[in-house]
């Protein structure tokens, strides 16, 4: 259980987790909630994970601690859980990851409102200075660090291919990022199609890109999960070594592979889960320690390669 | 002086002209009666009097001036209200509720006590006990028939068309209707009424038009015709034997029933059916007669004994009733007997669609099955692949009987074999029916129709809130005896009366 | 009853005629073996999943939880053939046996629902609509809110299921061509076919003709849910994996496409043709939006929106004129 401090926060958390030692047991009760979308993909499945994981392992810790986890498929029903957990729970702090950013600013809000303590994780909220505490991944640095590697890979005049997540804010963010890093390097993107973070998806718009584009040098998927989706088209029309594939997020089968020097899956970029349990322990510091527990805290999307590969494989984590 | 009136209509379909030149009256203070065989175009003249149709050529007159609706409605505004055969109710809506449906009482907020009461006033006048706020869906067939009435009478109507109104009525209840009809003929209202009851029409009607293939026959006052005479006009042909002679010689017992309840309607019957014989069941709708039928062919629940010969028969289900050779036609041939949206061949073999080849069905078979029911039965569709419901009733009726006789049945319950029929093919099923006793076959065959229980049948037995009033055979079969047994007065009473 | 040639059965196949010309004129790939092969392929998921949904759908019922069902299959499936792995070793005994159990659960899951509609008497929508929320939380509990994953060595086994075939056609097409030609045999001329349309279009006088109502609707859920098992033993090869998004609203577009199809949303009358014009309607809007950049992919729906509600103006229109 040692995985969540590789991130890029781990400095800030090591001395923190140093004073969380000396804290003192309090007498009073502490309720934290914790909001999350529920796990429709891969990804969010990890970050469920990794939130019941800290939950438990903090409830053991601290006696003086109690979580509320809820969990939603669509913004309205994470409103109502959020509205629910103030009134009925009375809770002391408020950990959410927004489902969307828009639907989610108002009801937070008034959770701030009331004298709560907020944190916000991965999607920022649309007003800013809401918040006491916000812990994200680094969208921009995601594909950014894609793009460099691509960049400095391949030729000019190499042709790529992407598949986009989800239409949302963080998807338009990390597609802008790597148009930005390739920018002048000549190589040509020849399309990009959402695959909505889906296997099958990502399979369907792969097998398309193949009968579309007769020669394809590398293609960047920006989430796992529609890496492999891409990965099982490419293989079914016999074009393995064509082109070589991006994914992100480290998913653990991934990371497997990259480890194992699989040409086809040169590196991977981080994207971590783990990030949901950085927040809920920085908010469990504030009821358990006198530190003080506000501010930003990135965590930079890092390049996985075969010679790093090692630090970033959980082999049972479900993602 | 008319208040409403056809002049020179006609009307078409497509390429089918089925109207040719109507002329027809209706006066204040007159009862006017349409008939004809069904086909004859009485639906099309009552849709255009009503606003629901526009002639295609010719003219609606109201008070001597010419009108064209947009709608039912807007005729019903002008005080023209149509009673339709096929209810125009909302079965989840209460009785109050349909009566009121567009016109409801009160501003703002719904006046529901005095639409309750105006309701229950007009249920009284026709002696209708349903509660106001009973539920139509809950309602038997004839008390929606009533409240269809009392929704007209609510109109304040001028002009009141009636489709077969007492098609589906009780004796007692068409009684009822016909008092309301005097008082509202009393008050000047004008009225075309139609029905295929001939003695209703003698009894009621002021004036008869009688029409044939959409075109006007013969015109007659009050007493001008007899039933006999409607008959001949109706069908172009005279009809001296509108049914069969009685038959003589029965072979043995083919069915036998023994203190046979359907709960919670059917109590301790008991009789019995000889070959060759037809009993006919007579009593008011909710005497339990339906529910004995469907209770002896396996669709209720009940217990009791029946014997086939000799033999015990355990009959849970229709197949299993039809493996005794018991068949059922039901009286509900729109709902229950026929897909309406199918065709001609797959409603003939629905019921019998194992012996028509397994697992491929054979087209061939089929196809020969539906040839013979054609001939057999005087089927008149003028396509074979055209869907049910766009045939005439009395061919539906003769479909309805190929398809029961299709596994060929030795007892066969027949529930109001000639609902809604006209008095032609009345007369060919009567003809049937006599067909299948005389090969030796048994006949029940239920009726609300008095003079065809009487004219078809060897016995009859009369029912009374589920059990067996009486029974009468041969000469003892006279209409005062079953309508005794019916009503449940008392041999003596009546015969002192 | 056979077809006339009117607008109403025109329509799809010219719809679908029509998407062919186009796709074919933006692309000259489109018309590529490889491209139909992907086309077809991936339609006969949904396929055989829509001709069993066009039987439940023509005997007057519906059946909301065919997609969440196919991921409940899925992970069953991948969870069997894992936990048997190591007795039974990777090879034929392993994907036979974890095809006994994609089909023995798709059975059982329809025949859960079809017991509760019949038996219990519950209607459809509601009983479908519940179990979709219970298969589709239970693969997700299952999988701990993450993936399931076939083991890596039986994914190479089984691979061949989606991906080969016998004279370059795929066992997918292979299979979809079957269940279409016995599905449309057993609709036309079987008397399981003519009691589902007499059943759709009136219940009552079926009971009153002898037919075993409540069987023949039973069985049309267990067909439905053996014939989701099938689409799932072709699914899994394919990526070798299950989650709580696999088969994500597949349930919708089984539907629209027995709806497209001409089959009536009401009962009474089903087309298994149609249901496949409709499945192949549905596919190739997708191919070629991602082949032809013709518009925003974000359009898909729309544009299948837009087919489906056409399809039903048709039926309409043919409705009306048969009612006079």
């Amino acid at each position: 259980m040692k995985r969540r401090q590789l991130f890029g926060a781990t400095a800030a958390l090591a001395v923190m987790a140093g004073l969380a030692g000396v804290a003192v047991a309090q007498d009073k009760t502490h309720v934290i909630g914790v909001s999350i979308p529920s796990a429709t993909h891969g990804f969010m499945g990890g970050l469920n994970w990794h939130a019941q994981d800290t939950i438990a392992r903090l409830e053991a810790t601290y006696p003086q601690l109690d979580f509320v986890l809820a969990t939603a498929g669509e913004p309205t029903k994470q409103v109502a859980d959020i509205e629910d957990m103030v009134a009925t729970r009375n809770i002391d702090a408020l950990v959410v990851l927004p489902f969307e950013s828009e639907p989610l600013t108002g009801p937070v809000k008034a959770v701030k409102d009331a004298g709560k303590f907020v944190t916000v994780v991965d999607r920022g909220l649309s007003v800013p200075g809401i918040e006491d505490l916000y812990v994200a991944g680094d969208n921009e640095a995601f594909g950014r660090v894609a793009g460099e590697y691509f960049k400095a890979n391949l030729p000019s005049g190499a042709k790529i291919v992407v598949l986009r997540g989800i239409p949302t804010t963080l998807d338009n963010e990390r597609v802008d990022a790597f148009e930005k890093a390739i920018d002048g390097s000549g190589i040509e993107v020849l399309d990009k199609q959402h695959g909505d973070w889906n296997r099958d998806k990502a399979f369907t718009v792969m097998q398309d890109y193949l009968s579309k584009y007769p020669k394809i040098d590398a293609v960047w998927a920006a989430d796992d999960d529609m890496a492999i989706g891409a990965m099982a088209a490419i293989e079914q029309a016999g074009r393995k070594d064509e082109m070589w594939i991006v994914g992100g997020a480290g998913m653990k089968e991934i990371i497997k592979r990259i480890m194992d020097g699989d040409p086809q899956l040169p590196v991977n970029v981080t994207y971590p889960p783990a990030q949901i349990s950085t927040a809920i322990e920085l908010t469990a510091l504030k009821y358990v320690s006198a530190a003080p527990v506000t501010g930003r805290f990135i965590i930079g999307s890092t390049l996985v390669t075969p010679e790093n590969a090692a630090q970033f494989y959980f082999p049972d984590s479900p993602f | 002086m008319t208040t409403l009136a056809l002049a020179g209509v006609y009307r078409s379909f497509g390429p089918i002209e089925v109207l040719h030149g109507i002329d027809l009256e209706l006066h204040p203070a007159e009862v006017h009666a349409l008939i004809g065989e069904n086909g004859a175009g009485k639906s099309t003249i009552m849709k255009i009097l009503g606003g629901y149709l526009a002639p295609s050529a010719g003219q609606v007159l109201l008070d001597g001036r010419p009108v064209t609706y947009a709608s039912g409605p807007e005729a019903e505004a002008q005080g023209v209200v149509v009673i339709h055969q096929e209810f125009n109710l909302a079965p989840d809506l209460t009785v109050a509720q349909n009566i009121w449906l567009g016109r409801e009482m009160g501003g703002l907020f719904l006046d529901h006590r005095a639409m309750r009461e105006a309701t229950q006033g007009l249920l009284d006048q026709l002696e209708c006990k349903v509660r106001p706020d009973a539920r139509i869906r809950d309602l038997a067939v004839s008390d929606r028939q009533m409240v269809e009435i009392a929704k007209a009478l609510s109109r304040n109507a001028r002009v009141l068309i009636m489709d077969e109104p007492s098609a589906v009525l009780t004796h007692r209840e068409v009684e009822v209707l016909f008092r309301q009809i005097d008082r509202l003929r009393s008050q000047g209202v004008a009225i075309l009424y139609t029905s295929h009851r001939l003695d209703e029409v003698s009894h009621l009607a002021d004036r008869i038009t009688v029409l044939r293939d959409g075109a006007v026959v013969r015109r007659a006052g009050r007493g001008e015709l007899t039933e006999d005479g409607m008959a001949t006009a109706m069908v172009g042909r005279d009809l001296k034997d509108i049914f069969p002679p009685r038959r003589t010689s029965f072979g043995p017992v083919a069915l036998e029933v023994r203190d046979f309840h359907v709960p919670p309607l059917v109590h301790g019957v008991s009789f019995t059916l000889r070959r060759g014989e037809v009993l006919g069941i007579s009593g008011l709708v909710g005497s339990g007669r339906t529910e004995l039928a469907e209770g002896l062919v396996g669709l209720r629940p009940h217990h009791g004994q029946i014997l086939r010969g000799s033999a015990p028969a355990q009959v849970r289900s229709l197949p299993e009733a039809a493996a005794h050779g018991i068949a059922y036609l039901t009286e509900d041939r729109k709902e229950r007997g026929l897909l309406l949206t199918k065709t001609l061949r797959e409603n003939l073999t629905l019921s019998t669609l194992a012996d028509f080849g397994a697992p491929i069905i054979s087209r061939k078979l089929e196809d020969a099955a539906l040839t013979r029911a054609i001939s057999d039965f005087d089927i008149r569709a003028p396509s074979r692949e055209m869907a049910v419901g766009n045939l005439s009733g009395g061919n539906q009726q003769k479909l309805l009987l190929a398809k029961t006789m299709l596994p060929e049945p030795e007892v066969i319950i027949i529930d109001e074999p000639t609902r809604g029929i006209d008095i032609g093919t009345k007369s060919q099923i009567y003809h049937f029916i006599d067909r299948l006793a005389r090969e030796g076959r048994s006949v029940i065959v239920i009726s609300s129709d008095m003079p065809e229980v009487l004219g078809l049948s060897d016995r009859v037995l009369v029912m009374r809130q589920g059990r067996v009033a009486g029974e009468l055979a041969g000469e003892a079969i006279r209409e005062t005896a079953v309508v005794r047994l019916v009503m449940g007065t008392s041999e003596e009473i009546s015969q002192n009366a | 009853m056979r077809d006339r040639l009117t607008l109403s059965t025109l329509g799809p196949l010219a719809a679908l005629f029509a998407l062919i010309l186009l796709g074919a004129g933006l692309n000259e790939n489109f018309l590529s073996a490889a491209n139909v092969t992907n086309v077809l392929a991936r339609s006969a998921f949904i396929g055989m999943i829509a001709v069993g949904m066009t039987f439940v759908i023509t005997s007057g019922g519906l059946d909301l939880s065919v997609g969440s069902m196919a991921a409940f299959v899925a992970g069953m499936m991948i969870l069997a053939m894992n936990a048997l792995q190591p007795s039974l070793g990777v090879g034929l005994p392993l994907a036979l046996a974890g095809i006994g159990v994609a089909i023995l659960v798709g059975l059982l899951a329809g025949l859960a629902n079809g017991l509760l509609i019949t038996r219990a008497g519950i209607e459809p929508f509601i009983v479908t609509l519940g179990t979709m929320g219970i298969f589709r939380s239970l693969v997700t509990w299952i999988a701990d809110g993450g993936t399931l994953s076939l083991d890596f060595s039986m994914r190479e086994f089984i691979g061949p299921i989606y991906y080969g075939g016998i004279l370059g056609v795929s066992w997918p097409i292979i299979a979809f061509a079957v269940v279409v030609v016995i599905g449309e045999v057993v609709m036309r001329h079987t008397r399981f076919g003519r009691y589902c349309e007499a059943i759709g279009s009136n219940d009552k006088v079926a009971r009153y003709s002898a037919v075993k109502v409540e069987r023949i609707q039973l069985l049309t859920y267990v067909a439905l849910g053996l014939l989701v098992g099938f689409a799932t033993v072709l699914y899994v090869p394919r990526l070798g994996s299950a989650s709580g998004s696999t088969g994500l609203l597949w349930e919708l577009e089984a539907i629209a496409a027995v709806i497209i199809g001409g089959t009536a949303l009401k009962g009474g009358f089903g087309r298994v043709w149609g249901t496949v014009v409709g499945v192949l309607i549905l596919s190739l809007i997708g191919n070629i939006l991602n082949l032809a950049n013709l518009v925003s992919p974000y359009l898909n729906g729309a544009i299948q929106g837009v087919i489906i509600v056409l399809a039903v103006v048709l039926q309409r229109r043919k409705s009306s004129a048969e009612g006079r």
